[in-house]
């Protein structure tokens, strides 16, 4: 089984490897700790702006140029903004990884950042923002986040219209100089590579590479509520979030496994109850997720406005359900889920390096995947019973996205 | 990891009752994929069956006469099986990945259910579900779009279709009439089973060969009418949307045509995310959130399809801008340097399409269920290397976007 190299550089830069000796190609992700949750105050959307403003040209290269000098390697690329960190994706073939790894530096040290090429960029950045009224399960998504965090963790990824508006180029600039840097970024590698080479190729493209870190801010939660948009949709849309452990907790593959046992195949208890048994929903799930800091679990259901309120009730139940604990059959196939899951997951590089990345984000460090089988096998059914009764979900925040909600509600009540 | 060319082999066998098998066995691989692919889909349907296909690729999993639905589910997660199935206008795939020791398994339960029970009771319930997937696209614009825009592109042709169908036809839909359509469509001479990763091809066929030894040959039947695209422009609003969302579609290659790799290149330097023609027409200069372009081969048909969304004061500029372009290639052609980039990066995505069982099974069975060849990723990547410019502009000469079909989805 392939492992990954951990080594961080002079200039804090950290590099992770996975040798895989038998993969034709080779997929590496960066991530650069610069999310939503760091925008300035008065700039939120910075990040976004920037990842855009980015690719418009380096270097000696303009935005085409720099684009060209990628698709003459053959480089299928993509880039994306979050809360907590911007991330550069890319595969391509071994030959190519010294010339790859140099388009990134000159992006990193040398953008052009010229001022008329901002105003574009700043344009679908606002109409991605404007689309989220189409796009009625992420509105809700959207809304739940900001109602559950105080802090800057419940900022929508993309930023705000007064954020994206206002914010100037001169600021932008300014900004960059602040966040972007070798500290704190993580370079993951996997493929047909070797760590020695790749590290040799790093250190000539981007050894040079300064740059300060933001401190990351601490999330700080509001109290659990109920929250209601009112949109004339066909479908009420549903979250929930709950607190949970995160990945640094002893008990954290408890709550994987019981994570899977609610929502991992369509034999989990959501799927069962909600869409087999009762024809109530298409969708629903509840998934793991967090931010550094904070763990929650988030579950989702869409249906039709009538049936809003039993779902709701459905959902809830089975959820809080959980802390009577689950049965021996139940953590049986939880465990052989996630292990395939894992183990499938290391026979694509790039979801590979993308876990790799986030794992040294999160952890600070990568988990062996011996470790994580070992970990999930050391989950037995008293042990993961006992988890759920002392920490149960409950009192969740819950959001709620339709037509005539206040009315169906009060019926319900 | 599949690339290891010289590892893998392919298998192909059909049995006595007309099921073909077909396999790429990877013995480096860690998983294995396998999927009956059905070739029926919405132009299979008459309009009294509008979304049954669909519907039929739910049903499915709902159990048979050896197990019911929850023992269904139960099943595939005792092998903690990644598994799904779609329904197209020409295809049901059911599909599935796992680790090698539950591959017998894996086999055994999909055959059993390519034999559903269909029982009036999960025919009700999953009606409802049915009818709660089409309230949730009718709540997103952007997913609407290519079924309206396919409908009036394709006339009375059936690849207009609607897949999922719409609440009236699935409101009124029978169990008597799916029992009647699955009989009609899920011969074994209309299925192809195939495999990929770490299989034990002799057991495997040996196994299905048990499984289906009552399945009886028959053959099946598929329209082919001639179709003829009518260029045109419509513009509609829709009550849900916000933005506006534009389609374009225009005369392509069938999935039997050599000339689909060309189309592929013409596609890509057309409407890549990144850098393409329209990249640096419409998203470069802020004027649409995205711009894409595609080439979808079907079954002896297919189109160029062109995707943009923006905010609704853009609308006038981005259709004005569109047809510029567009006009620019069909009167000048490509330049070789951007049929080259375009090579290189579909080059890089056939590698990369073979990277896990499961990514290899769509492009596998897909592509054998079209021409009954099996075509190594390899091959694929050799066909786009020899794609020239002058293939490429051959493409042109027709004048496809000409003829094309503009349809915008506005808000009201």
């Amino acid at each position: 089984m392939a492992f990954a190299q951990v080594e961080t550089l002079a200039n804090g830069l950290t590099l992770a490897v996975e040798e895989q000796p038998w993969n034709p190609g080779i997929a590496l992700q960066l991530l650069v700790p610069v999310g939503a949750t760091t925008d300035p105050q008065e700039l939120e959307g910075a990040a976004n702006l920037l990842e855009g403003w980015l690719w418009k040209g380096a270097g000696d290269l303009d935005a085409r140029a720099l684009a060209e000098a990628f698709d003459e390697l053959g480089v299928r690329r993509g880039s994306g903004v979050g809360l907590e960190y911007t991330t550069f994706a890319a595969s391509f073939l071994p030959e190519h990884l010294g010339s790859v790894l140099e388009l990134y530096a000159l992006i990193l040290q040398k953008p052009r950042f010229e001022e008329a090429l901002l105003e574009p960029v700043r344009q679908v950045a606002l109409q991605e923002l404007a689309a989220l009224e189409d796009q009625p399960p992420r509105k809700m998504g959207a809304a739940l986040r900001r109602a559950v965090f105080a802090s800057t963790h419940g900022r929508y990824a993309g930023g705000s219209k007064e954020g994206l508006i206002s914010a100037t180029a001169e600021a932008l600039r300014r900004d960059f100089e602040n966040r972007y840097g070798a500290k704190g970024s993580i370079l993951a590698v996997a493929g047909g590579v070797s760590f020695a080479e790749v590290r040799a190729a790093v250190e000539r493209y981007l050894g040079a590479w300064g740059g300060k870190t933001p401190a990351a801010p601490e999330p700080v939660l509001t109290v659990p509520r109920t929250l209601c948009l009112e949109q004339d949709t066909a479908q009420v849309q549903i979250g929930l979030i709950y607190p949970d452990v995160g990945p640094a907790h002893p008990e954290f593959y408890s709550a994987r496994l019981a994570a899977e046992v609610l929502s991992g195949g369509m034999g989990s208890r959501l799927f069962t109850e909600v869409r087999e048994k009762r024809g109530l929903v298409y969708s629903v799930s509840a998934s793991p997720q967090g931010v550094k800091g904070f763990s929650y679990l988030l579950a989702y259901a869409g249906t039709t406005p009538e049936r809003a309120s039993v779902t709701l009730e459905v959902l809830r139940a089975e959820i809080e359900r959980m802390q009577q604990g689950v049965s021996m059959e139940e953590l049986e196939r939880a465990k052989i889920g996630l292990r395939t899951a894992l183990v499938m997951q290391e026979e694509s590089a790039r979801s590979r390096v993308s876990s790799m990345a986030r794992d040294l984000f999160m952890l600070g460090r990568i988990r062996p995947l011996s470790e994580i089988e070992a970990e999930i096998a050391a989950v037995d059914l008293e042990r993961i019973n006992r988890f759920l009764a002392e920490h149960p979900y409950q009192n969740p925040w819950v959001g709620m996205l339709g037509p005539n909600l206040t009315k169906h509600q009060a019926q319900s009540a | 990891m599949t690339q290891t060319a010289t590892a893998l082999e392919f298998k192909e066998a059909t049995l006595s009752n007309g099921l073909t098998v077909i396999a790429e066995v990877n013995p480096e691989a860690k998983s294995l994929a396998l999927g009956y692919f059905v070739k029926t889909g919405s132009r299979d349907e008459t309009p009294q069956e509008s979304g049954i296909s669909h519907f039929l690729e739910h049903m499915v999993f709902k159990g048979t006469a050896r197990r019911d639905a929850l023992e269904v589910n139960l099943e595939f997660d005792r092998m903690g099986a990644q598994y799904n199935a779609f329904t197209s206008e020409e295809n049901t795939v059911y599909y599935g990945a796992v680790l090698p020791e539950f591959g017998g398994r894996l086999l055994e339960l999909f055959t059993d259910l390519m034999r559903p029970a269909l029982r009036q009771e999960d025919f009700d319930t999953e009606k409802r579900v049915i009818l709660e997937e089409i309230a949730l696209y009718a709540d997103r614009p952007n997913a609407m779009l290519f079924d309206y825009a396919r409908s009036r592109f394709f006339r009375t042709h059936p690849l207009g279709n609607s897949v999922l169908g719409t609440p009236g036809s699935i409101t009124a839909m029978t169990r008597e009439q799916m029992i009647a359509y699955h009989a009609r469509r899920y011969a074994p001479t209309n299925m192809v089973l195939a495999m990929a990763g770490r299989v034990d091809w002799e057991a495997a066929l040996e196994r299905v060969a048990q499984l289906t030894a009552d399945w009886q040959p028959y053959a099946v039947h598929r329209e082919y009418p001639p179709f003829e695209a009518l260029p045109g422009d419509v513009r509609e609003s829709y009550p849900k949307a916000t933005q506006t969302y534009i389609a374009l579609l225009a005369p392509g290659f069938s999935a039997q045509d050599e000339r689909r790799y060309a189309a592929a290149v013409l596609a890509s330097l057309l409407g890549e995310e990144g850098n393409s023609r329209l990249y640096w027409a419409l998203t470069h200069r802020g004027l649409v959130e995205s711009a894409s372009a595609g080439h979808d081969d079907s079954d002896r048909a297919g189109l160029f399809y062109i995707y943009a969304q923006t905010d609704p004061q853009n609308e006038a500029q981005v259709v004005d801008v569109l047809r510029e372009e567009l006009n620019r290639l069909e009167v000048h052609g490509v330049s070789a340097e951007e049929v080259r980039r375009a090579k290189n990066k579909l080059a890089t995505g056939i590698v990369f399409a073979g990277e896990t069982p499961m990514n290899r099974l769509f492009s596998l069975g897909l592509s054998y269920q079209y021409s009954g060849v099996y075509e190594p990723l390899s091959e694929m990547a050799r066909k786009v290397e020899a794609i020239t410019p002058g293939q490429v502009n051959a493409l042109l000469e027709a004048k496809p976007f000409s003829r094309g079909f503009l349809y915008r989805m506005v808000p009201q």
